[in-house]
């Protein structure tokens, strides 16, 4: 006999004990490992966006939390434009704004107003329809998602603004490998520009790279000269670049979307170590007689400690792995959910995988250390005598 | 003394113990030894301090004061005591106390986690011997509660032989099994007391099982109140 088939014989003695101290255990853990996958997911694909379409530099109001609430003049574009050694600019409005349904409902929706050459079109799939051209103006391009909420084709029109007259005719549905852009509609510059009151709320730059060696310095020489930049109308504004990795873990959403899901998942694993403990407290308290004899036939108490966290430590690998099988499914069920697939991507990476392993063994640990100490503590003979 | 401590495999010396309040004296200045391969019966009333004292000498606990040694070493200053009853020591109880969850094969493998490094293999081989020597070689993959009571006594037995100890503990091992079972029990003993070359110190109430010791001491509050051969006892144990 394995010392391993020991424990896993006390966790078998009370199989329905067992089975609901790992469902307890799998929903938490669970809501832990699909809030950092959502979250994760979210980064990465924000982050992988801009690296497959080569922007170095993010750049937007200096002192804002996001690309959503900067607002600056075309001026200052222009002048970043003007600086050596950067290659490409592309400005864009970007924003929520309302937009009415048939039903008359009225929702948020992100938009997105561009040029026609944004370079960001080069990484679009065109499902179905077109690009819009120069000097179009009331038409728009649906991302997958908000084209399948909407139940919107080409040719279809939508009202944006609470205002009916406002119709844009969609000229074509895009897929894109970044979720919040599926969800999101297209429409041109000048369009978003009276739809959000703004004029330009980011751009991305591409900066020319003369080796590989050489790129981090010339980029950040370049992101220094977009720093200095000032509008001479309002000396106030000024802008701030950040290559995208910085610019994404700085956002203030996505860092409240973190730090909100760390503070769900804090709470599930409490929750899951005051659970993981009460069973294996219990368990203790009932094996008082067994351990002593243990403890008696020459045990040492380091081996009852083995034994008891092993067994918290089974409890908890079960719940992982269940864990890990139900947060990728609720993700993937989410997705298909009308109201939040334009924002949630499925999917677990390695990474939060490996994450969620190793949180809930800890809290195996964490829960199972009290009473295995406690139980390593019994002294043979009372334990024996324990009724 | 030193001398006389070399007589004896296990040797208690003015054992005191007093439980934690400190108004219950179970055992006080209690000496007695038993020698190598001596089968020793302990008789007394109930409360006499029989079982504490089989603790003490079972190094399952400490005395107050006093010294127990075993083969001459003092037990007081062997820092692994779970070592020492691991390899030593075999225990039977009264109640049997085999773990639920396992065979019976299993159970007698429980303590060789501590005993010499042996492989799960060879430690399912050695249980396997032991459980033939009990004649239970059919009933390996049984738990307790589908063994009889005989037969989980005869388990516990070969688990206490586990790690080839020095010295057997048994407290009431005939406590609860009938007349049958209980000179089942008393037989296997003998025999394995001569085969394996074991000391016994059985702690009970049954004149049967003291008739068969060479020893019988016998206790009342928490003193040695006779140790004799036991031809000469008998009528004392009734």
């Amino acid at each position: 006999m394995h010392f391993m088939t020991f424990i896993l014989r006390n966790l078998t003695r009370r199989p329905t004990r067992t089975a609901l101290t790992i469902l307890g255990l799998t929903v938490a853990v669970s809501s832990m490992i699909a809030l950092l996958g959502i979250t994760s997911n979210l980064l990465s694909s924000v982050l992988s966006s801009f690296e497959r379409r080569g922007i170095d530099l993010v750049v937007q109001q200096a002192g804002k939390s996001s690309g959503v609430n900067s607002d600056f003049r075309e001026y200052l574009v222009d002048e970043a434009r003007k600086i050596p050694g950067v290659k490409q600019v592309d400005l864009a409005v970007v924003n929520l704004t309302d937009m009415t349904r048939e039903s008359g409902n009225v929702e948020q929706v992100l938009i997105q107003g561009w040029r026609p050459d944004n370079f960001a079109f080069e990484d679009l799939n065109l499902i179905s329809g077109r690009k819009f051209g120069w000097g179009e103006r009331h038409v728009a391009i649906l991302g997958k998602t908000l084209a399948d909420n909407l139940k919107k084709k080409v040719g279809d029109t939508i009202v944006f603004s609470s205002d009916t007259r406002n119709v844009y005719e969609v000229i074509g549905i895009i897929h894109s490998n970044i979720v919040f852009e599926d969800g999101s509609a297209i429409v041109p510059l000048e369009d978003a520009r009276i739809l959000t009151h703004s004029q330009v709320t980011a751009f991305s730059v591409r900066v020319n790279k003369s080796s590989l060696d050489s790129a981090d310095a010339e980029v950040d020489a370049v992101r220094k000269k977009i720093d200095a930049l000032r509008d001479p109308e309002d000396p106030s504004v000024g802008l701030e670049a950040r290559t995208p990795a910085d610019y994404v873990s700085s956002l203030t959403h996505l860092k409240m979307i973190r730090a909100i899901s760390w503070l769900i998942s804090v709470i599930a694993v409490v929750i899951g170590v005051i659970g993981l403990l009460n069973t294996m407290a219990m368990s203790v308290l009932e094996r008082t007689q067994e351990i002593g004899i243990l403890r008696a036939v020459g045990w040492p108490p380091f081996r009852v400690i083995r034994m008891i966290l092993g067994e918290a430590t089974i409890f908890s690998l079960a719940a992982a792995t269940l864990g890990t099988i139900g947060a990728a499914g609720g993700m993937y069920l989410l997705t298909l959910s009308p109201k939040v697939n334009g924002f949630i991507e499925g999917g677990l990476s390695p990474a939060v995988i490996a994450e969620g392993f190793a949180i809930t063994i800890m809290i195996g640990l964490i829960g199972g250390v009290y009473p295995a100490v406690r139980a390593a503590r019994l002294l043979p003979t009372e334990a024996i005598r324990h009724d | 003394m030193t001398e006389d401590l070399q007589e004896y495999l296990l040797y208690a010396d003015g054992v005191h113990k007093s439980y934690p309040d400190g108004r219950v004296h179970a055992l006080n200045g209690v000496s007695l030894g038993v020698r190598d391969t001596e089968f020793v019966a302990i008789t007394g009333p109930s409360g006499c301090g029989k079982s504490t004292l089989l603790n003490l000498l079972g190094a399952l606990d400490r005395p107050d004061s006093g010294e127990i040694y075993f083969r001459g070493e003092p037990l007081s200053t062997n820092r692994n005591l779970d070592a020492f009853r691991a390899r030593q020591m075999g225990f039977v109880f009264q109640s049997f106390f085999l773990l639920p969850t396992l065979t019976a094969l299993e159970n007698i493998q429980v303590p060789m986690f501590e005993g010499e490094r042996l492989s799960s293999h060879e430690r399912k081989k050695k249980a396997e011997e032991l459980l033939e020597l009990v004649g239970l070689s059919g009933r390996a993959q049984h738990r307790s509660s589908q063994l009889s009571v005989g037969e989980r006594q005869r388990v516990a037995l070969a688990r206490a032989l586990a790690n080839d100890p020095a010295l057997l503990l048994a407290d009431e091992p005939t406590g609860n099994l009938d007349s049958d079972n209980a000179a089942r029990v008393l037989d296997l003993l003998a025999t394995l007391r001569l085969e394996r070359k074991l000391s016994l110190l059985i702690v009970t109430h049954s004149i049967e099982v003291a008739e068969r010791a060479d020893r019988i001491i016998r206790m009342k509050d928490g003193r040695v109140l006779e140790d004799s051969a036991a031809v000469s006892s008998k009528a004392e144990v009734r």
